[in-house]
């Protein structure tokens, strides 16, 4: 239902993998949202993060800051990825603070981001939840595989492509940071995170024979 | 999405990034006059674009094509980037819980249930959605009219689609629909049964507003139901200013 839904993982991984994005209700304010949304981008741009990106112009891997920013228009989703509570606490301070008046979304183990909206003032206003994966699931590829898939929600990194760059790391070829940016680069909301990636690229790469 | 074969020089980069595995090489065929080449397998390719964004080819062999109907509807729901006129948002969803600070389209009593096809990374005929949505709708689930799934549907009564989709392939679709909270653990007795005679893989999602206590019912809906909720998901902080309180 949702490009940044059933990120799979184990919790302690999850804890390191947040994103934070807004979006305009189409028929409510999305006029004149496209300068806000400049804005969000703006305040979040001042914290330490992985990754960011707005789908029609693409991810960090994509194209630079400015011309993300410069991009922005009164439908555009802007996303940031952050790899720890304390910067996103700091994050929706500042966006709280601000008051544009657009939907914030956080992306998260929801302990976290629960957490995090106490200390900041925030309510948790609605939730999203996986229920998880039914019918032909004997399909899909192993854990560490589809944690690193199920990054771009919209299914655009391949998991054949994962299986590759980590043969590619096990045989000294390409670096793990390396591997991880090249994932980064078919998911254009750049809501992939990268570090996260880089980590389980190397678990994969040392589980893998040969 | 073409891969151009006198262009091609069949090196193998633009295999692994396709996440329909649908790219193929061809030895040489010589009574044809046809060397090794790559090749798109038209039946499995969804039109998501990543090879031809990859920009992988050193050749530039892989190229967009004109899309007709109904098969621009790959593009529609697999290409992010591709905005879908129905809904205005890229991608194959709608703004569902992400604005609902601002929207109030969950409101408390009602759930959100989204069935996403094909994802993770199997991909999905129309036709799995449909017979998903014909055993939905006499249920008493209301259908997002927003929806570009909804919007193909031939007969809002038996909730058929348009003939011609039911073969176009995807990368995922999802059936979004709003369930009245007492009617949670039925329906969701019925996706069960769906899931298990789908061809595919059905992501489900649940959407529920927080109560003013703090409880959330969608998630005790979803423990009576026997479908614990995920560890970890999305949150609407209620940053955005709504159109009416609810």
């Amino acid at each position: 239902m949702s490009h940044t839904l059933h990120r799979c993982g184990v919790p302690e991984e999850l804890k390191k993998d947040f994103v934070v994005f807004s979006m305009s209700a189409k028929t409510v304010n999305a006029p004149g949202s496209g300068e806000k949304m400049k804005r969000f981008f703006e305040i979040l741009s001042r914290f330490p993060s992985t990754n960011f990106g707005d789908v029609k112009t693409g991810s960090r891997y994509n194209a630079d800051w400015q011309t993300i920013h410069d991009r922005f228009r009164d439908q555009s989703v802007a996303h940031y990825v952050f790899t720890d509570r304390g910067t996103v606490a700091q994050a929706l301070r500042e966006l709280k603070q601000a008051d544009l008046g657009l939907s914030v979304i956080v992306s998260g183990l929801f302990g976290e981001i629960e957490a995090i909206c106490r200390e900041v003032g925030l309510p948790v206003h609605t939730v999203q939840y996986s229920g998880g994966v039914l019918g032909r699931t004997e399909r899909l590829p192993p854990g560490p595989v589809l944690a690193i898939t199920t990054m771009c929600g919209h299914g655009l990194v391949s998991a054949r492509l994962v299986e590759k760059l980590a043969r590619q790391v096990k045989r000294g070829k390409k670096e793990a940071s390396a591997a991880a940016a090249e994932l980064a680069r078919p998911c254009m909301c750049g809501v992939f995170n990268v570090e996260r990636a880089e980590r389980l690229l190397r678990e994969i790469a040392e589980r893998q024979e040969g | 999405m073409l891969i151009d074969p006198e262009r091609c020089r069949c090196c193998g980069d633009c295999l692994a990034l396709c996440p329909m595995n649908a790219i193929r090489l061809f030895a040489p065929d010589r009574a044809a006059g046809r060397p090794a080449h790559a090749a798109i397998d038209r039946d499995e390719c969804v039109e998501c674009g990543v090879c031809f964004r990859s920009a992988v080819c050193p050749q530039q062999a892989i190229r967009e094509e004109d899309l007709p109907w109904p098969r621009i509807l790959r593009k529609a729901f697999s290409d992010p980037v591709f905005t879908h006129p129905g809904t205005d948002i890229p991608g194959r969803g709608t703004e569902e819980m992400k604005t609902n600070d601002v929207t109030g389209r969950f409101r408390p009593g009602f759930i959100g249930l989204g069935l996403e096809f094909g994802r993770p990374g199997i991909g999905t005929r129309l036709r799995e959605t449909e017979a998903a949505i014909r055993r939905l709708l006499p249920l008493g689930v209301v259908l997002e009219p927003n929806n570009p799934l909804t919007q193909l549907i031939a007969d809002p009564a038996t909730g058929a689609l348009r003939p011609e989709v039911r073969d176009e392939k995807v990368l995922s679709a999802i059936v979004e629909a709003l369930v009245p909270e007492e009617a949670f653990d039925r329906i969701l007795a019925e996706v069960r049964a769906i899931a298990a005679e789908a061809d595919t893989v059905i992501s489900v999602g649940v959407i529920g507003k927080v109560a003013a206590d703090g409880r959330v019912p969608a998630a005790e809906a979803m423990r009576r139901a026997g479908l614990p909720p995920s560890a970890n998901g999305k949150v609407n902080v209620g940053l955005g200013r709504p159109l009416y309180p609810f």
